[in-house]
């Protein structure tokens, strides 16, 4: 329940996605940090069926996060964004008609937790069909709900590890300067996964031949 | 003959004159640490004026390690010599006589009722308690903490009469100055409680930062807990909880902070100065999560951002880098 920022981290050169993985480890644990389980976020698409052609169909994200296990959260991009219990994915499987599940489609970022002072860090590999496609970096600064305020208290925190692909501040946070960040919904974590993992899959594509 | 006296003591127990020090061993084992003292410095004057000039700088090396070594050796011969010695003195015997108490060393079985040698260890102990205790008070009454206006020991028969008038002051008066205080700052928000009785409660708000909570005595402040804007400030039943610490570190920091500075503005005579003073500091932290320390210039140590806020300029510092 803090300011949150969600940050890709490229694969360092010559080496696998593990062992980026595994670098970033043992640096936060030579700062001091105590890993403390692990977490997961995950994110499935469905097509929008029923409408006329002429409307191009809108992607509905269904994502979950295990920071807040009992929740799903359901959301179009850059649209209205619905906050709903565990059960809503049995929902989504008897509105089959209205909304088409992309299989295949499926992210999630996958990792561990890590606790410094009061500061929370996710690092975890984002995979799609079980290929892993990058590094998120999830850092949470605990304390303080308006991101304005912190955030080059957690800049400074992430050059300590990540180095020099340090990110710029998050465009959810842009929007609202001066605004209280609504850390029970974590509907702007969530925004920012998801314009990570579209990112992610976006990248995939003139790249591979898989499908 | 002088090196039988100590075993001989056991046979002579109640023989009081008999003293189990030898003294003849004791002179000399003095004049072993003179001469273990002197070999040491010989050591170190030695390694003081470093090597002397030879053609070679081997030769001069040689030299120097086996002039070292000689000296070294030196000093080995004077410990030894000094631990056979000091083999040789004794104990001193604890059979002195100590008036009444002396009657407790005719107890013949030592091992098993050490009641002699744990009286004496007792009250060297309790001496020495005393002599600390008196020079640690001495060092803390220096720095006067009391914060009543009642003056002790002197006037103990005046007392009675020279009641200290700001403790007991009308809880109107108690709200119309902490509304004062409120109205003076506009990004600060006080509330005043009274769950307990005649002693207010304040619920501080500082921006979106944190809350503070202020337990006061009249108009004195007693205690204070800050949480962050985000952390529960109520209990299950309702009421204002003043006891949980916060989960965050920071604000556990600020909250040692803000004891310290509760305890630094003190003036007995006019509490309201010393009310304002102390909200004037807790509205520093407004931007506790924007300063930079002025120390060291960065945001974050171990974690923290700077904490502490200097008492006259208010300007931040990290815990560790303050002055």
């Amino acid at each position: 329940m803090g300011v949150t920022c969600v940050c890709q981290v490229p694969v360092a050169e010559g080496k696998s996605v593990q062992q980026t993985v595994d670098m970033l480890h043992k640096k936060l644990e030579q700062l001091g940090a105590v890993k403390q389980g692990s977490f997961c976020v995950d994110c499935e698409t469905y097509h929008a069926t029923g409408n006329s052609s002429s409307q191009p169909s809108k992607l509905l994200y269904v994502m979950h996060n295990s920071e807040t296990p009992l929740s799903c959260l359901a959301l179009f991009e850059g649209g209205p964004c619905l906050i709903a219990d565990a059960n809503f994915d049995v929902l989504m499987v008897k509105l089959k008609s209205h909304f088409q599940n992309a299989k295949g489609h499926k992210v999630e970022s996958r990792g561990s937790r890590y606790r410094y002072c009061d500061f929370l860090i996710k690092v975890g590999t984002v995979t799609m069909s079980s290929s892993a496609r990058g590094i998120s970096v999830e850092v949470e600064y605990c304390p303080c709900v308006v991101p304005g305020d912190c955030w080059n208290l957690m800049k400074e925190f992430m050059q300590s590890f990540l180095g020099p692909s340090v990110p710029e501040l998050p465009s959810v946070f842009a929007a609202k300067p001066e605004g209280l960040f609504a850390p029970a919904d974590c509907v702007d974590t969530m925004t920012q996964y998801l314009e990570l993992f579209n990112k992610l899959r976006k990248l995939q594509i003139p790249g591979s031949n898989v499908r | 003959m002088q090196e039988q006296q100590p075993g001989g003591k056991a046979e002579k127990m109640a023989d009081v004159v008999n003293v189990g020090v030898n003294l003849d061993a004791f002179s000399h084992a003095i004049s072993g640490i003179q001469a273990l003292r002197s070999s040491v410095s010989r050591v170190f004057e030695f390694l003081k004026d470093g090597m002397k000039n030879r053609e070679t700088l081997e030769g001069r090396e040689k030299q120097f390690i086996s002039e070292f070594q000689e000296n070294l050796q030196a000093v080995n011969r004077d410990l030894n010599e000094l631990e056979r010695l000091s083999g040789l003195v004794g104990r001193p015997s604890e059979s002195h006589p100590l008036h009444n108490s002396g009657l407790l060393s005719l107890d013949p079985v030592q091992d098993k009722t050490p009641l002699y040698s744990q009286l004496l260890q007792a009250y060297k102990w309790s001496n020495k308690l005393q002599y600390h205790a008196s020079l640690a008070s001495s060092l803390l009454n220096q720095q006067s903490l009391k914060r009543s206006a009642n003056q002790m020991g002197a006037s103990a028969k005046r007392r009675p009469k020279v009641q200290p008038s700001t403790l007991v002051l009308p809880p109107q008066y108690v709200d119309d100055v902490i509304s004062r205080i409120g109205r003076l700052f506009p990004d600060m928000t006080i509330e005043l409680f009274r769950p307990n009785g005649t002693s207010a409660v304040l619920l501080v708000t500082l921006g979106k930062v944190l809350k503070a909570i202020v337990v006061m005595r009249s108009l004195f402040i007693d205690r204070t807990i800050v949480r962050g804007f985000n952390e529960n400030v109520y209990n299950e039943d309702g009421k204002l909880d003043i006891w949980t610490k916060s989960q965050y570190q920071v604000f556990q920091k600020v909250t040692d902070h803000a004891t310290t500075a509760l305890l630094h503005y003190q003036l007995p005579q006019m509490p309201d100065v010393v009310v304002r003073s102390f909200m004037t500091w807790l509205r520093s932290y407004i931007k506790l999560f924007q300063s930079s320390c002025q120390r060291c210039g960065r945001f974050l140590q171990d974690g923290l951002p700077p904490t502490w806020r200097d008492f006259r300029t208010l300007e931040a510092f990290h815990d560790t880098c303050r002055m």
